[in-house]
């Protein structure tokens, strides 16, 4: 069964909790078109990569059949809570686990109640399934794991999504330039840090929007030496593993500010999908 | 309103493995014990504390990170269940503790008037960081001084070293400040690890103590130099090769706590009370403590 879509999203909770702010409509109305892709796309499973659920020791994968609480994110506790109801296809989580000695990775499963699911992947979950109709498989970002590492894991996540005849959408949850503003701003007038990093992020999507993977590789090595990048772009890395030879592209949905860093929603080409309409 | 003083600072590392250790009835995963040398450590520690007899206890978490300024609880009361994200197995935790609100918000007006950001915390629902939690479950158990609870700002790491520890400076200081003017008689908790080296594999019993040894023999020798350092209050010197500890044994003080505290108490050149050393799994960690009453 097939890979149904594929998806580069922010995490960041500020577009979630406060979509009113004008410097954040776009990326808040690329995450509605993002959902309504992925909801023709009907799914099985979002396989999801987030950045911001650090693992140290093993790689962690969730599989508590239903993961449900509150969550208040550590830096905006004053934008809202981030209430949360997540099913998991545990299934297929696991076989991700028992699969991973494959690439020399020790993975761990987590079953427990009041485990800190990370905000990027509530934000992500939100936005693109709100209705929590489709289960997740949720794996973690090991800060020792570098691009390559993480791109088997992404291709090991894809392997095993088709052995179990899932139709599956990879989602890879993070940032682009990673300069924040360090002073309280006026929301309204958020905007890229600097001009150097909005202009490294429009040639990343530039490239991303080009069909030669090795180039593409190449241009996020670059991206790398310019910009403060989000986890080295893990989450892409992740994605560009579980498409392997069908990348063909992405297309930018939304780009804009996070607080002074880059964020964006990009879709990726993927055989056989229904496109969505607009672009950035 | 009599002037505030710091009685007392410690180091107290917050590795989760101590409460697992332990078993306290808070902690729901059981163990068959484990880092003895460290726990018995805290036990000294807690005797300290006790006899010191503070109105409150100010800890500064490594995990509680913000990117926006320096954050203080600002809540009077907060409960919930901790799970550590690194060491689920290892603690999920019942909290529930009260908050001295008003020297938080003193520190934090403190600080804003340094030129630091500083922010109150104000959500109740806001889950405490397991850091603050262990540091203050090994420090006092009984969980009846009011505390304050301080966000670790990621500016030694977003910015350079020197700049980031620059800022925990001024924040000290500001902490001093606000506990010389609001009267209270206060503990510092530093949540530091020294060497943060660590294995990336967890043995199938955590508490096997036959796999616990320091991960670098480079870090262990470091953390001996500088607790020898500390135990011959030899701050200074101490604070001169700071930059190139942290450097080599990718030391969690870059995090901010131990400068922080030092910063508070002004520095003394007297020496620290080492309370025991011990790894877990492979970082080094040292309980100590500095009397500032004995030094008066």
């Amino acid at each position: 069964m097939p890979l149904v879509a594929a998806f580069l999203v922010p995490g960041s909770p500020l577009h979630y909790l406060r979509p009113a702010v004008a410097p954040w409509a776009p990326l808040v109305h690329a995450h509605a078109q993002a959902a309504a892709t992925l909801a023709a796309a009907q799914p099985d499973v979002l396989i999801v990569y987030s950045t911001q659920w650090i693992a140290v020791l093993d790689e962690l994968w969730q599989l508590r059949p239903r993961v449900q609480g509150l969550h208040v994110d550590e830096n905006w506790y004053d934008f809202g809570d981030l209430p949360f109801d997540l099913r998991i296809d545990t299934e297929l989580a696991g076989a991700c686990i028992a699969a991973s000695a494959q690439i020399g990775v020790r993975s761990k499963g987590v079953d427990y109640d009041g485990f800190p699911i990370d905000t990027g992947t509530i934000v992500a979950n939100g936005f693109l399934n709100p209705d929590n109709r489709v289960p997740l498989v949720i794996a973690a970002n090991n800060v020792y794991h570098d691009w390559q590492r993480t791109e088997q894991l992404g291709a090991l996540a894809a392997a095993q999504a088709e052995r179990l005849a899932r139709r599956y959408a990879l989602i890879g949850v993070g940032g682009l330039s990673g300069t924040i503003f360090r002073d309280e701003i006026d929301l309204e007038a958020d905007r890229i840090a600097s001009a150097a990093d909005d202009s490294a992020n429009r040639e990343l999507l530039e490239a991303l929007a080009g069909t030669d993977g090795v180039q593409l590789r190449a241009a996020c090595a670059e991206y790398a030496t310019k910009v403060r990048t989000d986890m080295g772009m893990k989450h892409l890395a992740f994605v560009l593993g579980g498409l392997g030879e069908r990348y063909a592209g992405a297309r930018t949905l939304g780009y804009g500010p996070s607080y002074g860093s880059g964020a964006a929603v990009l879709e990726f080409n993927v055989p056989g999908q229904v496109v969505s309409r607009g672009n950035a | 309103m009599n002037k505030g003083e710091i009685v007392a600072g410690f180091l107290a590392p917050h590795p989760p493995h101590l409460v697992y250790g332990e078993n306290p009835p808070q902690n729901e995963p059981r163990s068959r014990g484990g880092w003895e040398p460290l726990r018995w450590a805290y036990e000294r520690a807690r005797a300290s504390l006790e006899r010191l007899q503070p109105d409150v206890l100010l800890v500064h978490s490594p995990h509680w990170i913000t990117q926006l300024g320096h954050h203080f609880l600002g809540v009077p009361e907060l409960r919930g269940k901790s799970v550590d994200p690194i060491f689920p197995n290892l603690f999920r935790y019942d909290f529930a503790l009260n908050v001295d609100v008003e020297l938080a918000a003193a520190c934090c007006a403190e600080a804003r008037a340094s030129g630091l950001v500083a922010k109150m915390m104000r959500n109740p629902n806001f889950r405490v960081d397991y850091g603050t939690i262990t540091t203050l479950h090994m420090m006092r158990p009984q969980w009846d001084i009011p505390v304050v609870g301080i966000s670790a700002n990621n500016s030694p790491y977003y910015l350079s070293t020197s700049e980031g520890l620059g800022e925990m400076a001024l924040l000290g200081q500001a902490t001093r400040r606000a506990i010389e003017k609001t009267g209270r008689r206060a503990v510092l908790l530093a949540s530091n690890t020294l060497c943060h080296w660590h294995f990336h594999e967890e043995p199938a019993i955590p508490e096997d103590m036959s796999h616990e040894h320091p991960q670098s023999y480079e870090g262990y020798l470091w953390d001996m130099r500088i607790i020898e350092l500390l135990r011959q209050g030899r701050t200074r010197e101490v604070f001169e090769i700071l930059p190139q500890f942290i450097d080599e044994a990718f030391a969690e003080v870059k995090s901010g706590a131990f400068t922080w505290m030092f910063a508070a108490m002004g520095y003394p050149e007297i020496p620290g009370e080492l309370h025991g050393y011990g790894t877990v799994i492979g970082t080094g960690n040292a309980v100590m403590e500095w009397d500032l009453t004995r030094a008066a």
